[in-house]
């Protein structure tokens, strides 16, 4: 681990397809500013993929957690690569099956049950944390 | 106008507000203002080698928009599939200060004053969208299958 | 029982490997019956015809084991086949067969009694070790190297597979015929239309299903989807891997994503009922240009 910050970073994709990727937003946002504040920090997916140096230096080393919305996993792969130590690698649809809906809104809002999900995946998240 | 579809790119960061607003403006254009023309292209799906996203933006028009000065989604579509068509800097759009706000992020802590910013820099999408010449980077093969070049 | 195979040996007029190629197909053919009963006997593929014109033998090169008989290194049948998509279930190198049986081959291009005796051993021995078209296929017997056609729409693309062998209705679901048996499966405007699919519920193993019979459905947050069996039949297998992966069927619906196999119980019949990829492959634009994905 980076004793530079304790800080666990936080990436979700964001996907702006799909409801999932801003279930993953915002159940990281919720994490990191409301259940967790001061002791995890989010860090941009696209940052990320720059390859930029200051990017790496934000992730490698790091305890980190990620959240996907579909199976291509791209926040989960590319933290890996810039050399991020996934703590856990959180997939929205796993939660999406344990709450079940018809409409959990759509890639712009919300409705009432995609904001259960997002409560319970930041509840994953907050678990993670120290 | 024409029909011909236009992609656009969008960062969604999550670490200020301008990720936020460059979202929802994006999500505004492809959903109301341009719902035929408009076609969203997934940023970390793009940068992590999606081949229905960098085909599309190889053969047809696309636009980057970035919530900051970082420009992640310019650069990204540009070492990928080449020169984009346009791009925006939400941050010029809205000011610095606006777009580099850390305290209001999520959806949920919205006002009616950020959801103008998002109807600006809709508006602003929409611009260059309408301004764009299709051949500007060169004519694209007629009647192309968007294999990206490989047929 | 009358064996039954598709028999493709390659066309070397210049070599005598080559013509004894068409020899061992020729003794092959008599030794599994000449089709004295209505389907028994096998079929020899002309490789020259076979190469310009798919249509006549796309069938028999789908529904039965495939013997590929080549003459020399060269390996003109086998590079056929694999142009074709075929899957080769026998392979048979003359040059390698008469290494291994000490058999001389002589100068010349006629073929004499003793070339004839040589090409009975071959085939004699090749049928003894060839799989057997009833008691079904494994799962390499459909592990096939796809050709597929696309079609683009916005940012998507759609897949279609043309290999020989595939058979589609007007349910988007796709069967590919091995033998007596068939895997099947959804197409990519399915997997698509549903998107990220969530759950698989499978039909039961040993389930009797009828052509346009329920096989299992798979499930999306926006839609529940039945899969039309495509073919009449008993369940003989499912891919367990989607149960805990159902996203398989959206990574790739034809090759990691098939649902089901079936033990076919009348594939004439239900042929009549299916299409070919060309005619799905309109049908499916016009549903990809009618939907909003």
């Amino acid at each position: 681990m980076n004793f530079m910050s304790e800080k666990t970073k936080v990436v979700p994709c964001s996907g702006i397809g799909k409801v999932y990727g801003l279930m993953a937003r915002e159940a990281v946002l919720t994490a990191v500013h409301e259940l967790c504040p001061g002791k995890a920090e989010t860090v941009c997916l696209g940052y990320i993929v720059t390859g930029d140096r200051e990017a790496k230096e934000k992730i490698e080393g790091f305890d980190c957690v990620t959240v996907d919305g579909c199976p291509k996993m791209c926040a989960a792969k590319n933290v890996k690569i810039a050399g991020g130590v996934i703590k856990e690698e959180i997939k929205v649809m796993d939660t999406v099956k344990e709450i079940k809906s018809k409409n959990y809104g759509s890639a712009t809002k919300l409705e009432a049950d995609g904001e259960k999900v997002v409560a319970a995946i930041a509840a994953k998240i907050a678990g993670n944390i120290a | 106008m024409s029909d011909e579809k236009i992609g656009i790119i969008s960062c969604s960061g999550e670490e200020c507000l301008g990720g936020t607003i460059t979202r929802l403006a994006t999500r505004k254009v492809m959903e109301e203002m341009r719902a035929n023309v408009a076609v969203t292209l997934c940023l970390p799906l793009f940068l992590a080698g999606g081949e229905e996203e960098r085909s599309f933006a190889k053969v047809f028009p696309t636009i980057s928009v970035d919530g900051c000065d970082k420009l992640c989604a310019k650069r990204g579509t540009e070492k990928h599939s080449g020169k984009i068509n346009g791009s925006l800097d939400v941050s010029k759009i809205i000011g610095t200060e606006n777009a580099l706000n850390t305290k209001v992020v999520m959806n949920k802590h919205l006002k009616s004053e950020h959801f103008q910013m998002v109807d600006k820099v809709a508006k602003e999408i929409v611009k260059m969208m309408d301004s764009l010449d299709p051949n500007a980077n060169g004519p694209k093969k007629s009647g192309c299958c968007c294999c990206g070049g490989k047929c | 029982m009358v064996e039954r195979y598709a028999i493709l040996p390659c066309n070397g007029i210049d070599k005598k490997a080559g013509r004894l190629s068409g020899e061992i197909a020729i003794s092959i053919c008599e030794k599994c019956g000449s089709g004295e009963k209505p389907g028994g006997g096998s079929e020899i593929l002309c490789p020259v015809f076979y190469r310009v014109s798919d249509k006549k033998y796309n069938a028999t090169a789908a529904e039965n084991p495939l013997i590929v008989i080549d003459g020399c290194p060269t390996r003109c049948a086998s590079k056929l086949a694999a142009e074709k998509g075929l899957k080769i279930s026998k392979k048979i190198n003359v040059t390698e067969e008469a290494r291994d049986k000490n058999f001389e081959l002589e100068a010349g291009l006629r073929i004499s009694e003793g070339d004839k005796r040589f090409c009975d051993k071959v085939a004699s021995d090749a049928l003894e070790n060839a799989p057997k078209n009833e008691g079904g296929t494994g799962a390499a017997e459909f592990d096939i190297e796809f050709d597929y056609e696309t079609y683009n729409k916005d940012k998507f693309i759609f897949r279609l597979p043309k290999n020989p062998g595939f058979l589609f209705n007007e349910n988007d679901c796709w069967a590919y015929v091995v033998g007596n048996r068939a895997r099947i499966g959804v197409t990519d405007f399915v997997q698509k239309s549903l998107s990220d699919i969530l759950y698989f519920f499978p039909p039961d193993i040993g389930a009797r299903i009828d052509q346009f019979g329920e096989a299992g459905s798979v499930e999306s947050a926006k839609a529940v989807v039945e899969l039309i069996s495509p073919v009449s039949g008993k369940v003989a297998a499912i891919n367990a891997a989607l149960e805990q992966n159902p996203e398989f069927i959206n990574e790739n619906p034809y090759e990691k994503g098939w649902i089901a196999e079936i033990e076919l119980a009348d594939l004439e019949s239900d042929r009549e009922l299916l299409i070919g990829y060309e005619k799905y492959f309109e049908i499916m634009k016009k549903k990809v240009d009618e939907f909003h994905v």
